[in-house]
């Protein structure tokens, strides 16, 4: 019996882990931009290693 | 300089004291939320309009300012309501559609593990008999700890938006959803204090997560569905560098540059204003502007000395010094936002109506869910609470009142990467029932450009250079045979005193001789030697020049046809529509036009109230008419018929009276149009009929206990999307081709 509070208590602990994980992900821009970087190989001046900040420039000039 | 005022310097141009300003909105879930911002914002002296365009979430407000009402009051209204003001300036709207996108996601996946996991521990209570007390315990306080924060940060826009409306003390559509996740919560957290009885965390968990992932879906739809236009007014510049004159380069605000100044356009950097290339980039030099913002044309066009470069295009060559030609408030791109701001004042008649319809829904599902209740409560009290929870998520009505908008607005995009470009809210259903098309014939089904295709002189001697005088009677006239006598100005004549008469021609004083140039009547008029004119045989022209001394000559003008009027006019008839064409011209050149393009009906010699009253005829006939004209000189026709089109070429476009304006050159997109037109409201008409038959089944079944609370939500966020994804078939059905 008492290996089920210790299993649920852990249960919870990963629970919240999880969640700081995805809200972490969500924070430092994981998913802002699902398509652009999809199409990134399409970009010719992709090819002279743009540095990442003036790409993120131009796709959101579209 | 705060971010509202950067804003407001930047958006409230208008000379004078009438002031202007457009910002968004956090929190606008509905068109219930809209008005009530309309009422606190024009509750406000001196305010004279406020717009709020709910599907965007943008406040546009005019008022009289430096009296009573400053933008600070204005601002400060909003928020009284309840609502957070961000600025429209470029990166901050960014942004803030940035934060919006976060934190619905974050919302829509933590209701998304939590659901999953308060699941798996209560599970273990269904129907489970053999499971002692101390875990039953257990597992009731485990969905409680995963539940409640999930009820309090994923739930809380729709705890927040409730709270709003009834300390307004009115009813929105997240009143009942707010009712129903409280009424699930409470007394399972009662239950699980006094450790007996029903806990429904599960449930609670899982209508969170359908209705959040229903408004996270939502809102990408929305953020997607901004008109191109808007993107555009998004990604001007806020700051320039200018030339001055010395040579020296400074920084300024986009809202100062003036008329003349002369600034800088890097690689990729978005042109302002109107505006030429300037003297100093070299005589043979050619810039590279992608327009497609504006008109649609995807590919880039190249632009000369001279030639105007329109604010809005993205330079994609070399970086230019470019010479404004207007300030910000003046210029083309400006026009467009204005335009579009009109489309956004005036709500279509359809999402009105169903507003209405709306704010009635909340109040008769209310009533119904307290009648569920007493009768629940008669005949079998235990599940009184599950029928009434089913009841109050199950309705729909934001399926309701978004099935308008989001068709409209996938419609007036999709047009607007065509180039076409809606000025009225109510165009785009009025389009989609048209029957017959007039087309003026000038500028419209031919090229803008005239040349003088034949003179033909009198034989009785008159020895003044004709086409000299006929140059300058036009000279500063918008008529489109006007442009065909400028190649032949001469600067040592000029005309006073001049005059335009609306579908007769201009008259004015050259060397002390009063001039007319225009129709045979109208010259004739002043010459009064009417018979002169048989002596040359010219009645066919369609241009005459004259003094008191007689006819001097007749001049032939004609533009070609446009390339793409054959292919457009026969996709038209495809269409199954009726074409006319309406033209001032004569009888040769209108009916050779009608020739070429193998059509019967074809009027000419019209004066404007002949075109305005062959159109007035036709609608009586009870036909439909969709007008297309050049936008100059026939505004009281396209005012006069159903629905009506420009060609929108320069600065002029803003004082148009069309409901549509074609930014291409060309009619090639005007098929396409009715066509979207047509799809739009087909969808229009699904998604009523879908949210209503939905409604009309689903709330009668969970009356009577038939459907389950997590089968309710699931049902409730399904008819929203298939509201919101029908009508993006609209915009697929364009990708696809």
């Amino acid at each position: 019996m008492s290996i089920a509070y210790l299993l649920v208590s852990l249960g919870l602990g990963v629970f919240a882990l999880a969640v700081w994980a995805m809200f972490w992900a969500i924070d430092s821009g994981q998913f802002d931009e699902l398509d652009s970087r999809g199409e990134a190989i399409f970009d010719e001046s992709e090819l002279t290693s743009v540095p990442r900040a003036a790409a993120k420039k131009s796709d959101s000039v579209e | 300089m705060s971010a509202s005022e950067a804003l407001h310097a930047r958006w409230s141009l208008d000379a004078g004291e009438h002031e202007h300003v457009v910002f968004m909105v956090r929190g606008i879930h509905c068109a219930g939320c809209a008005r009530n911002i309309e009422r606190a914002v024009g509750a406000l002296p001196d305010v004279e309009g406020v717009r709020v365009d709910s599907a965007a979430a943008r406040v546009t407000v005019d008022w009289l300012g430096g009296r009573n009402t400053g933008l600070r009051q204005i601002l400060a209204a909003v928020e009284r309501a309840g609502f957070g003001v961000v600025p429209l300036a470029g990166d901050a709207a960014t942004s803030e559609y940035q934060r919006e996108r976060r934190t619905a996601l974050k919302r829509v996946g933590l209701a998304s593990l939590g659901m999953m996991q308060a699941m798996m521990y209560l599970a273990a209570l269904y129907g489970a008999s053999d499971i002692d007390a101390a875990m039953t315990q257990l597992m009731r306080i485990a969905g409680m700890v995963i539940v409640t924060p999930i009820l309090f940060y994923s739930g809380a826009p729709f705890l927040g938006g409730a709270w709003r409306d009834l300390t307004h003390r009115r009813l929105g559509m997240d009143v009942p959803v707010a009712l129903a996740l409280v009424l699930a919560w409470l007394p399972s957290v009662y239950n699980t204090l006094r450790a007996d009885g029903e806990v429904y965390f599960d449930s609670v968990g899982m209508f969170i997560f359908f209705l959040s992932a229903g408004r996270f879906i939502e809102m990408s739809v929305r953020h997607r569905g901004l008109t191109s236009a808007e993107a555009l007014a998004r990604s001007l510049p806020v700051e320039v560098t200018i030339l001055l004159p010395d040579g020296k380069r400074e920084k300024t605000g986009v809202a100062k540059i003036a008329s003349g100044d002369r600034f800088i356009v890097p690689k990729g950097g978005v042109v302002p204003v109107d505006a030429t290339l300037a003297p100093e980039v070299g005589a043979n030099a050619v810039g590279l502007f992608d327009e497609s913002l504006l008109t649609g044309e995807s590919l880039p066009a190249t632009r000369r000395h001279g030639e105007m470069i329109r604010g809005g295009s993205v330079n994609v060559g070399a970086p230019l010094t470019l010479t404004a030609s207007a300030a910000v408030g003046e210029s083309t791109l400006s026009s467009i936002v204005a335009l579009l701001e009109r489309a956004q004042r005036e709500r279509p008649r359809l999402a009105r109506a169903a507003d209405g319809a709306a704010s009635w829904f909340v109040v008769v599902v209310l009533t119904l869910a307290a009648l569920t209740a007493a009768a629940w409560w008669l005949y079998e009290p235990a599940r009184a609470f599950g029928a009434v929870l089913a009841v109050l998520v199950v309705t729909c009505p934001c399926a309701l009142s978004l099935a308008t908008p989001a068709a409209l607005a996938a419609v007036t995009t999709r047009l607007a990467r065509m180039g076409v470009l809606v000025t009225h809210g109510d165009a785009i259903e009025r389009l989609a029932r048209i029957d017959t098309v007039v087309l003026d014939k000038t500028g419209t089904l031919t090229l803008p450009t005239t040349s003088i295709t034949d003179i033909k002189l009198p034989q009785v001697g008159i020895s003044q250079p004709v086409l000299a005088i006929a140059a300058a009677l036009e000279r500063g006239s918008a008529h489109p045979l006007a442009g065909a006598f400028a190649p032949h100005e001469k600067p040592t004549l000029i005309a006073h005193d001049l005059q335009e008469f609306a579908g007769s021609g201009v008259e004015g004083v050259i060397d002390g001789e009063e001039w007319r140039l225009g129709t045979f009547d109208f010259v004739a008029g002043l010459a009064r030697h009417a018979q002169l004119a048989q002596t040359f045989g010219a009645l066919e022209s369609n241009l005459f020049l004259g003094s008191r001394a007689g006819l001097a000559a007749a001049f032939e003008v004609g533009a070609p046809l446009r390339p793409d009027a054959r292919a457009a006019i026969d996709a038209l008839r495809g269409l199954g529509l009726q074409i006319v064409i309406a033209s001032g011209d004569n009888e040769a050149a209108v009916h050779a036009a009608a020739r070429a393009l193998d059509l019967q009906r074809a009027n000419s010699r019209l004066s404007p109230q002949g075109k305005i009253d062959l159109v007035r005829t036709l609608r009586a006939q009870g036909h439909r008419v969709f007008m297309i004209g050049d936008g100059i000189n026939d505004g009281p026709v396209l005012a006069a018929a159903d629905v009506s089109c420009a060609m929108g070429q320069g600065s002029a476009i803003a004082q148009s009276a069309a409901d549509l304006l074609l930014l291409h050159e060309g009619l090639a997109s005007l098929p396409g149009a009715i066509i979207a037109a047509r799809r739009g409201m087909r969808v229009v008409r699904q998604n009523l009929v879908w949210a209503l038959g939905y409604n009309l089944t689903a709330v009668p079944l969970a009356a009577f206990g038939l459907v389950s609370p997590w089968l309710a939500a699931l049902g409730m966020s399904l008819s929203s999307l298939g509201v919101v994804l029908n009508a993006r078939r609209v915009r697929v059905a364009e990708r696809a081709k």
